[in-house]
């Protein structure tokens, strides 16, 4: 006999789940058709059912303390079959959304990320800052889009009439581009940090299930090691999410997402080859040790020629980007809209992937093609859109990359889900 | 009695193909009725338009005055062999009832021959033994008497006055309206059913009501008493008597009492409501708490569970022994001093709770909108058990579902408690997957539809079965005697009831229940004045006859009627009223002396259909013999089905429809017996208190007076077993052969022939 519950209902709360993506809600009838044809929904106690009426009831505390919102992959096979049109799918990527916007500290980044009208002033931030740098620059260099050549004696570069598009000429690296984004970086660090500490606090205020026959509970970082190698690089929760009946847009999802997320691990490297072979360089040759730190400095040394093998990285890793941009896009474009639809989040964060790639691209091309009038603000939007992209992150939906695997992981540790790739 | 006979012989559906229609016609002609045959003659196709042009020129050039069509059931074609009411009409369904159904036995082979043979002398037979109908026409009062002057009576009486008859609309109270009058607004009444609720529009209907010239008002009044038949009643009102010829009884309902909603804290806890009071705080203008404030949440309790505890469903419990004596009439108690005075039981209930549920689950929906429209910051919760909106009030259901201050779920209360100024509820089984407690400002419980009917007569007729309808126990009061084969009829002939009296609901049944109790009323006038009967024998001319010589008083008729239609002097002699007859013939299957016949169905009549089956003088000579008195309105289509759908049965039985099992007069059995049959079957409705029995009693009073067979058989050295009462429905075409071959064989193997056979 379970024990009775007092229950609170919250019609803020329904009304706020319904403006961030759950507007049906309210037509469920609980017949549970959502949670017998979830591919990845628990036999005990599944999801999305429970979800439904814990919303319908307005069970905010049930809701935002919720582990299974992790655990779905949003197919949207629940929301196809639902015989009322309530969108259980909708309503957990709500709450994710949700998530995201109270999870991490400073509630003002959550609520401008939640809708279109804060995307101006979120966008504003980085366009200021380096459109200040760029009108400093202009004025020391004499142009806005000024061309330079490699001065060897003063070991930089130099403007010149009739020169090369240099980035790092207009934007020097040491000075605008790298200080700034490592305090985004840490930002961004202390923003997860925050967030998953409040989610972990959530988790563990919730009710603890027995297991009956359950070995040890595996340690968190076995399970962290664990969603690494089966959810995140495999991903083998996202691939169970489609069954025979799903089309190929659908089927094709967790590929692009796989190659998206792919094509983000290249650029990682690519950056990091580079961050590290300047500073490693730089900090190589301030100890004294020169020589290598002259070899490292020019591993990291940009602009690289095209057959460097970090800049064949850098190709591949576009190439996998836009691949995986395509296939989720053209399923979210095809998406039915009375069965799925698609929140301000999914298309913030869809939008801002292809502006950072398109814009790198076109960086790129008009860089070796020696536009500078292209190269140079496609290069100023870019730098803006990877600002965004990282700055914010805690509160986009880009964030499931850590909270998702918090969540994973965490399920795996209470046996929520099983350790390795079994179903 | 037909005295020219014409008797016709079809060939076609395969009757010619198995049968020599020649010679049947051959030996019609010339059999045991040849006196009285005129013309007996085949057809390939009977009912072709040569057919009937024969038949029609036979009756010209010889006068016949009855045609016996051998050929199918009843059932099929009664549209074409019909030729004026001058000439009478005998079915033989040689179809149905001797080829399709037709099974060979191998001992005695060739019987369908016999089969034709018995059916064609017993059609000829019931029909020299028959007469045409000549009923007394009496002069119909036109008016129309509404009872209850509430939304259901107001549009019935506007339906009566818009057909041209004038209406006397009796309200109890002093103004017009009713419930609808007193309540805020109403469910969705039209399309799209989901707005959120819906003005009543009631002042208008009253408006409409008062301005018809046609409707005369009496409020503040009562139906005092009910005297005569119908199409000439008198109606005592307000101690004037008026002449009415029919009546619709809309006098709704009463909510249900308090005492029933205890387990729900109602009575104990100040903000514990019923739905009837909280419908009047809505049309107030305000929610208010028993403090006076807005309250912030609204609990609307559904789930009547609590309140069910060791209330039975089961069968009728008391209502079935039925009351030991009638009700005395006034003036008779004193002198009898049997019944001091009369008596009518208070028949409400906790089951009433159940049966308005469909309403629950609506108003529930309903004034959870009220919350939100007239407190619009507050929340309204329901816990149902069921929510019960069948049909197209499914879409209200999904629109208040997807209102965010609505929060529904389902659930069984297990407690009502106070804490502070709120109430709590407790509920189990939640959808939300735990026992939950609910706290809120303002808690509503169910308002039970209970009829007027439950603990009043209401009508108050002057009859002598008393002044209330009979066995309303069955029904928990509603004023409802058959819902879903003929709803607005009472059994009352003349009286039609109509909304909440009869069944819970809404306003938008409510005006269709207007509409059609309305035009049953109208019907009823409209067939009493022409001599027939309204239902659900409509149309037919004949009505009982007395032969008041030999009655002896033993007032069984006047008893068993179960319309009511006979009353009684003060000997006992009954007095008919042919206008509040069905024609069922109740009352002479009740004669012990046989003196209550009608002109084409009497007791002799179908004696003499009975004696014409040729019973061969052993078993070993042909077979055994057994009569099969079936029911015409569900056993015999069922029977006519099962031949239809290539189900064959034994040959040795034959069928001879009735009019209703009450109608068998034990003689017949007798009869039979005497002739040698070796069994008799009955075939008729299902009885107790869910009855299908058209005429309510018959299959019932049938099963009773067999008993008395039985045992006047068993004096008599017969085997009671060989008179055996079946229930069969109308979709039970697939098990009727079988009940017929297994109670043949049952005979055959276990008793052998009749011990009278052969004498």
């Amino acid at each position: 006999m379970s024990t009775t519950v007092k229950v609170q209902p919250d019609l803020k709360f329904v009304k706020e789940l319904q403006a961030v993506g759950g507007d049906s809600l309210k037509k469920c009838y609980q017949c549970a058709t959502c949670s017998v044809v979830c591919p990845l929904s628990p036999s005990d106690s599944p999801y999305p059912r429970k979800e439904m009426v814990w919303a319908q009831w307005g069970l905010k505390d049930r809701l935002v303390n919720d582990i299974d919102i992790w655990l779905c992959h949003n197919c949207g096979t629940c929301s196809t079959l639902c015989p009322r049109g309530a969108k259980p799918g909708d309503l957990l990527a709500a709450l994710r959304n949700m998530a995201y916007r109270n999870l991490a500290p400073l509630p003002i980044i959550g609520k401008l990320m939640s809708s279109s009208a804060g995307l101006l002033p979120l966008a504003a931030v980085p366009a200021l800052i380096y459109g200040i740098i760029w009108i400093i620059m202009a004025g020391k260099l004499g142009s806005f889009l000024p061309t330079f050549e490699w001065d060897e004696a003063a070991h930089g570069w130099k403007a010149v009439s009739d020169g090369m598009v240099v980035f790092g000429g207009l934007f020097p690296g040491d000075y605008t581009i790298d200080p700034i984004f490592i305090l985004v970086f840490l930002f961004m660090l202390w923003g997860f940090f925050a967030g998953v500490r409040n989610m972990l606090k959530a988790f563990e205020a919730q009710p603890k299930t027995f297991i009956v026959g359950r070995k040890k509970e595996p340690c968190f970082i076995a399970c962290l090691i664990d969603t690494f190698k089966y959810e995140i690089l495999q991903h083998t929760q996202f691939n169970e999410c489609n069954d025979e009946e799903s089309d190929e847009l659908d089927q094709k999802r967790a590929g692009g997402h796989k190659m998206l997320m792919y094509a983000f691990i290249c650029l990682m490297v690519v950056t990091g080859v580079v961050a590290s072979g300047h500073w490693g360089g730089w900090f190589l040759t301030a100890i004294g040790i020169e020589s290598l730190g002259h070899i490292v400095s020019a591993i990291g040394h940009t602009p690289m020629p095209l057959y460097h093998p970090i800049k064949l990285l850098a190709f591949v890793g576009a190439g996998l980007g836009v691949y995986g941009l395509i296939a989720l896009t053209k399923r979210r474009v095809n998406l039915d809209q009375e069965k799925q639809s698609s929140s301000w989040y999914d298309w913030y964060l869809l939008t801002l992937i292809w502006t950072i790639f398109l814009t790198g691209l076109g960086a790129f091309v008009f860089r070796i093609l020696g536009v500078a009038l292209l190269a140079y603000p496609l290069y100023y939007v870019h730098l803006i859109g990877v600002f965004m992209l990282l700055a914010y992150l805690p509160w986009s939906k880009l964030g499931h990359l850590v909270y998702r695997t918090v969540a994973l992981s965490y399920a795996k540790k209470i046996g929520r889900i099983p350790m390795g790739d079994a179903k | 009695m037909a005295e020219k006979l014409g008797v016709y012989i079809c060939g076609g559906c395969d009757i010619g193909a198995n049968l020599d229609v020649d010679a049947l016609a051959k030996f019609c002609a010339d059999g045991k009725h040849s006196s009285a045959v005129a013309v007996a003659k085949s057809n390939p196709v009977l009912c072709s338009p040569e057919g009937k042009a024969m038949i029609e020129a036979d009756i010209k050039e010889n006068g016949l005055d009855g045609v016996v069509c051998c050929a199918c059931s009843p059932r099929a074609k009664w549209d074409v062999f019909k030729f004026g009411d001058k000439v009478q009409v005998e079915r033989v369904s040689l179809r149905e009832h001797c080829v399709w159904s037709y099974q060979e036995d191998p001992k005695f082979p060739g019987q369908m021959e016999i089969i034709a043979k018995d059916y064609c002398n017993m059609g000829m037979t019931k029909l020299i033994n028959s007469r045409i109908p000549a009923p007394e026409l009496p002069t119909a009062f036109k008016t129309v008497l509404v009872i209850g002057g509430g939304f259901t009576g107001m549009k019935a009486a506007l339906n009566a006055a818009a057909l041209g008859y004038s209406v006397i609309l009796v309200e109890k109270q002093d103004t017009l309206g009713g419930k609808a009058a007193t309540m805020y607004k109403s469910f969705p009444l039209g399309a799209p059913y989901s707005e959120r609720e819906q003005e009543i529009g009631i002042e208008q209907v009253i408006k409409d009501v008062q301005a018809n010239d046609k409707i005369k008002v009496i409020t503040g009044a009562t139906l005092e008493s009910l005297a005569g038949a119908p199409a000439q009643y008198k109606a005592t009102i307000a101690g004037q008597e008026y002449e009415v010829g029919a009546c619709v009884m809309a006098t709704g309902w009463v909510p249900g009492k308090g005492e029933f909603l205890k387990p729900l804290g109602y009575g104990s806890i100040k903000n514990v409501v019923t739905a009837a009071e909280f419908e009047a705080m809505a049309k107030k203008g305000g929610i208010k708490t028993a403090d006076g404030k807005t309250p912030t949440s609204v609990a609307f309790i559904v789930d009547t569970s609590l309140l069910m505890k060791g209330v039975s469903f089961g069968a009728c419990g008391e209502a079935c022994e039925g009351p030991e004596e009638m009700p005395c009439k006034e003036g008779e108690a004193a002198e009898e001093g049997e019944c001091e005075s009369y008596v009518y039981p208070d028949k409400e209930s906790a089951k009433h709770l159940a049966y308005s549920s469909e309403l629950t689950s609506l108003v529930a929906l309903k004034q959870a909108n009220y919350v939100r429209e007239l407190a619009p910051d507050a929340l309204a919760y329901i816990i149902y058990d069921h929510m019960m909106v069948p049909g197209i009030n499914e879409k209200y259901y999904k629109a208040a579902q997807d209102d965010p201050g609505i929060m529904l779920t389902k659930g069984t209360v297990a407690s009502v408690s106070e804490a502070g100024s709120a109430v709590v509820i407790n509920a189990k089984n939640t959808l939300l997957g735990e026992n939950v407690a609910i706290s809120a400002d303002l808690v509503v419980v169910p308002t039970a539809i209970v009829p007027t009917t439950a603990a009043d007569p209401t009508m108050n007729f002057v009859y002598r079965q008393g002044p209330a309808f009979p066995d309303l126990e069955l029904f928990d009061g509603f004023a409802d005697s058959n819902y879903i084969c003929f709803p607005y009829e009472t059994r009352r002939t003349g009286v039609y009831a109509a909304g909440c009296v009869r069944q819970p609901m809404g306003l938008g049944l409510a005006a269709e229940d207007a509409a059609g109790a309305a035009l049953k009323a109208i019907q009823c006038i409209e067939s009493a004045n022409r001599g027939v009967s309204v239902h659900p024998r409509s149309g037919d001319l004949s009505f009982p006859e007395f032969n008041f010589t030999r009655c002896t008083q033993c007032k069984r008729c006047t008893e068993e009627c179960p319309f009511g239609a006979l009353d009684d002097d003060a000997k006992g002699t009954p007095l008919p009223n042919p206008t509040r007859c069905r024609r069922c013939g109740t009352c002479m299957g009740a004669c012990p002396e046989r003196v209550i016949s009608f002109a084409n169905y009497g007791i002799s009549q179908m004696g003499q259909a009975i004696k014409e089956v040729k019973v061969p003088d052993t078993l070993d000579k042909g077979g055994p013999r057994i009569i099969v008195l079936c029911c015409e309105n569900d056993a015999y289509p069922a029977l006519d089905m099962a031949a239809m759908r290539g189900k064959s049965w034994s040959p040795y039985v034959r069928f001879l429809p009735v009019r209703c099992l009450g109608s068998v007069n034990a003689i017949w059995v007798a009869d039979a017996m005497s002739k040698g049959i070796d069994g008799v079957m009955m075939l008729g409705c299902k009885f107790g208190d869910d009855y299908q029995c058209h005429f309510v009693k018959g299959s019932e009073l049938c099963n009773r007076r067999k008993e008395n067979i039985a045992e006047s058989l068993g004096r008599l050295g017969v085997e009671p077993e060989r008179v055996e009462q079946f229930e069969v429905s109308i979709d039970m075409y697939d098990k009727v052969p079988g009940l017929i071959d297994e109670f043949v064989r049952n005979i055959t193997t276990n008793f052998g022939p009749n011990p009278f056979k052969g004498y």
